[in-house]
């Protein structure tokens, strides 16, 4: 006898549908599960097995087989547990058959009580892409499952409770929640707002051009300035995540095993500081088997904040080049090739030399010019070449540490970021491939980026005076843009090219 | 202990076995089957099922159970057994693999003691 059910197994951020097809006849017993099955899921037997005996269904001593389809896709995950017990008590006639199609996943436990999954959101928006009547899941993943909307959630806690379901037996009650609710639930914290930070009003500044033309920045001062604070200010200024960004945020934390129960849905930016000593698999993304996402994938409509840059592996580095430009990553191995999303911002901080006081009032520096170059030489050109942004973050003088913090309210500053996002948006509706200043290609920049007639002249004199290669001057007419846009101006102004100048290099601690 | 009289021994317990099989509404089909690989002990009937069924009796349990003695290695060989039975014989049924532990007289049946994996 025969019966098929439907489960999902993960690839990438994204999930597949899955036919768990059960066939029982006569001969010598055995279970075998086919379709290229992982470990994981080839001891799901035992643990089958037994849970089958504990709810008071028998195992039926049979020739059993379990086929996953399509056969030649590998599958990862303990999900496949549930809906294989539920199509041996189909297959064995202890169950009737089901007209409705539900996407069935779930970890079972020797006593029958199902156990949580993980990726449980994008196996529910598979599910919906495919029309199925429903979704019998782990209890303890009810909420993040039913984040997605136009599919019934049914959650379940013992292997029995999911066969009454099935059949049919059980009145199926979908769980809701409030989606509005959980977005609001969380504010943005505010560990470190940018108006508590002392100082360094150049480099907060950055950081607003920074958040509303999503360019990447490099902060460089000496140990002790406030860098570190500086980046995860930058949170609080980034506007929030819209629904759908959360959704994909949550997607790829439900995949990466790192969603915690109580917080089903991310709604607050990410923020990633791997320490310097980080591979590069641990960096863009990779393992055996099916290659997790990296910490770019974690850092997606978020920050990434690289302390200490120098100290990174050059070739770690040198990886992040390419997702810097197409925002995503294609990580190819022998199992899968998987495309991830890595939209993120970067934010870099290092020191000025060796001993991290060159440029210093207080103290003299002590490396040599060798000392100094090698240190330089860490970073490629072609990776600078990446950052639109460098500001320098000095130490602070005693008026500045000794005085309260003062500045502008975040909220008003966020409000700037966010109208300035809108006007990029709205100016690139009609673009594929960007949505913000930083992300203009060369032949767009002509198009976007309108000068006035004595910002032209301006900008001529600048190009002479400082040498401007090709590619320094679309950076600072990007820059230049983003300030306009701050403005609610439309085009840009010599005003805006000033400041923009500004970020283009660091005066005596030229890169 | 010679070799005939260890014989007799098996014999006496399978004779046993079949006796409180048969109580148990078996249908004895064959016994002692051999093939390349190895024996079964008793081959029976319960309702439709086909069973292989697997004997051991110990007097002491100095060299372990009776249980212990059923090694993968000697399942292998029953199944295997078994696979040419079906052959040969009859195919298309429902098969089980039993066990029937005898200890000091003590009968103890393991129904579906073993499976393929």
């Amino acid at each position: 006898m025969f019966a098929q059910l439907f489960s999902a197994v993960i690839l990438g951020i994204e999930a597949q549908l899955v036919e768990v097809q059960c066939d029982i006849a006569n001969g010598l017993p055995s279970f075998q599960i086919v379709g290229l099955p992982e470990k994981e899921i080839s001891e799901s037997r035992e643990r089958i097995r037994s849970a089958i005996k504990n709810s008071g269904y028998t195992f039926p001593s049979k020739r059993i087989t379990a086929n996953l389809a399509p056969a030649d896709l590998r599958k990862e995950g303990v999900g496949f547990d549930l809906p294989i017990a539920l199509g041996i008590l189909m297959a064995s006639g202890q169950l009737s058959h089901v007209s409705n199609r539900y996407l069935i996943t779930g970890e079972l436990s020797l006593d029958s009580k199902i156990r949580p999954v993980h990726g449980v959101l994008p196996m529910v928006l598979a599910a919906r892409q495919a029309g199925v009547n429903g979704a019998i899941l782990p209890q303890p993943n009810a909420v993040e499952a039913a984040l997605v909307e136009g599919i019934p959630i049914y959650p379940v806690r013992i292997l029995s409770e999911a066969a009454a379901l099935l059949t049919g037996e059980k009145e199926p009650v979908p769980y809701v929640i409030n989606r509005s609710a959980l977005m609001t639930r969380h504010p943005q914290s505010s560990a470190a707002a940018l108006n508590a930070i002392k100082g360094q009003e150049q480099a907060k500044r950055a950081l607003e051009i920074a958040a509303a033309g999503e360019h990447n920045l490099l902060m460089i001062g000496p140990p002790g300035a406030g860098k570190s604070l500086l980046a995860h200010a930058l949170l609080d200024i980034l506007p929030p995540l819209s629904f759908d960004e959360a959704l994909e945020v949550t997607q790829i934390y439900s995949i990466a095993h790192r969603l915690d129960r109580h917080t089903p849905l991310i709604t607050q930016r990410p923020f990633r500081s791997p320490h310097h000593t980080i591979s590069y698999a641990g960096m863009v993304g990779g393992g055996h088997g099916l290659p997790a996402p990296g910490e770019i994938t974690l850092s997606h409509h978020g920050v990434l904040f690289l302390d200490e840059l120098p100290e990174f592996d050059r070739r770690v580095l040198e990886t992040l080049r390419q997702p810097l430009e197409d925002r995503s990553i294609l990580l190819s191995r022998a199992g899968a090739s998987i495309l991830y999303p890595c939209d993120f911002s970067l934010v870099a901080a290092m020191n000025p030399c060796p001993c991290g006081h060159l440029g210093d009032r207080l103290k003299p520096c002590t490396c040599t010019l060798y000392d100094l170059r090698r240190y330089r030489r860490r970073i490629s050109g072609p990776f600078l070449d990446r950052i639109d942004l460098f500001v320098e973050v000095p130490r602070l003088t005693p008026e500045e540490l000794l005085n309260r913090p003062e500045g502008e309210d975040v909220a008003t500053v966020r409000d700037r970021v966010l109208q300035a996002r809108e006007r990029q948006r709205e100016r690139m509706k009609k673009e594929v491939k960007s949505s913000s200043n930083a992300q203009l290609d060369a032949k767009k920049i002509g198009e976007y980026c309108v000068l006035v007639d004595d910002a032209k002249e301006f900008l001529r004199m600048a190009i002479e005076r400082f040498a401007m290669s090709a590619r320094a001057y679309t950076r600072v007419l990007k820059v230049a843009k983003t300030v306009a846009d701050l403005e609610s101006q439309s085009v840009i102004r010599a005003e805006h090219l000033a400041e923009a100048l500004q970020y283009r290099s660091i005066g005596k601690t030229e890169l | 202990m010679n070799k005939e009289y260890m014989n007799i021994r098996g014999e006496k317990a399978e004779e046993q076995a079949c006796r409180h099989l048969r109580k148990l509404g078996y249908k004895i089909v064959a016994r002692n089957w051999h093939s390349f690989f190895g024996e079964i002990d008793i081959i029976a009937r319960d309702d439709d099922t086909l069973v292989f069924i697997e004997v051991k009796s110990r007097h002491s349990l100095s060299y372990g159970s009776p249980e212990e003695s059923l090694t993968p290695e000697k399942q292998k060989r029953i199944i295997a057994t078994a696979c040419i039975y079906l052959n040969q014989i009859e195919d298309q049924v429902p098969v089980r693999f039993d066990f029937v532990s005898i200890h000091k007289g003590n009968v103890t049946l393991y129904q579906n003691a073993f499976q393929i994996d």
